[in-house]
């Protein structure tokens, strides 16, 4: 791969990028679709803090 | 990923109906997974595995389901992730 | 031609003509699903089966995953009393002004 020195690309915000996204996808209805995503990804993320979760089957049954 | 839509000749009248398409039918999705929690699911999983478990989250990238109490052939894992590439399909009853 | 891409590569435009139709999906290893087809997933292509049981209300659902989907055949349309049943089916009754707020319209 070519290494171009120091030059870090810029920053970018991801939330705002996924918005914008968002916007390109749903239209008017991008807010609401996007806060229902939010309510369910925060009751995965949460039940999996609690409940630690692991993967069954250990191994993926389909690779 | 999301299929982008770049067909030539798109206009904004048919981006927004292909918009209002895709959120009708998110919306519907989306409802209908916050509907399984705390629900009994039976999955249906590649190499002919079936399990039941009681449903708890998904992600919103339908990668992963988070559930209880999964009846496994050999025996109960009370907390489990499963892959939702190893699932053909799964259901339940409203 | 009906292959499991050929189905997730639709657009949802294509998905929505199967919305309230009755279908039978054949998903991997032949396996038959049929019902009302109340949804696709546009981000999985996931497809969202009803089985509707008495007025009174239980149905059964399946969701076949848009990966194992390799053919969608439909095989009749819904009347307005089962469209109506298919669109109100997963809709949280109290909540609704709530969670429908939040758009400026």
């Amino acid at each position: 791969g070519a290494w171009l020195g120091s030059a870090a690309p810029p920053h970018e915000r991801p939330g705002a990028r996924r918005g914008a996204e968002m916007k390109k996808l749903y239209g008017n209805d991008a807010a609401k679709i996007q806060a229902m995503e939010a309510a369910l990804q925060l009751n995965f993320d949460r039940n999996c803090d609690r409940k630690q979760p692991k993967y069954w089957p250990v191994i993926p049954l389909r690779l | 990923s999301i299929s982008a839509c770049n067909e030539p000749g798109t206009d904004a009248g048919s981006l927004q109906t292909e918009q209002h398409a895709r959120s009708m039918m998110r919306e519907r999705f989306l409802r209908c997974l916050l509907s399984m929690a705390n629900k009994q699911i039976q999955f249906d999983m590649y190499e002919r595995v079936k399990v039941n478990a009681t449903f708890g989250a998904s992600d919103i990238d339908v990668l992963n389901f988070q559930v209880s109490d999964l009846q496994t052939p050999i025996g109960v894992q009370s907390e489990a992730l499963i892959r939702c590439q190893d699932v053909i399909s799964y259901s339940f009853d409203m | 031609m009906n292959t499991t891409s050929a189905w997730r590569q639709r657009t949802p435009r294509d998905w929505e003509r199967y919305v309230n139709k009755q279908v039978h999906v054949t998903a991997h290893g032949q396996q038959q699903h049929r019902g009302w087809l109340h949804t696709v997933d546009p981000v999985t292509a996931s497809v969202v089966l009803v089985r509707l049981g008495d007025a009174a209300g239980g149905c059964s659902v399946s969701v076949v995953m848009g990966h194992a989907v390799e053919q969608v055949e439909v095989v009749g349309e819904a009347d307005e009393e089962t469209a109506m049943r298919l669109s109100s089916l997963f809709r949280p009754k109290e909540r609704e002004a709530r969670a429908g707020g939040g758009g400026g319209e």
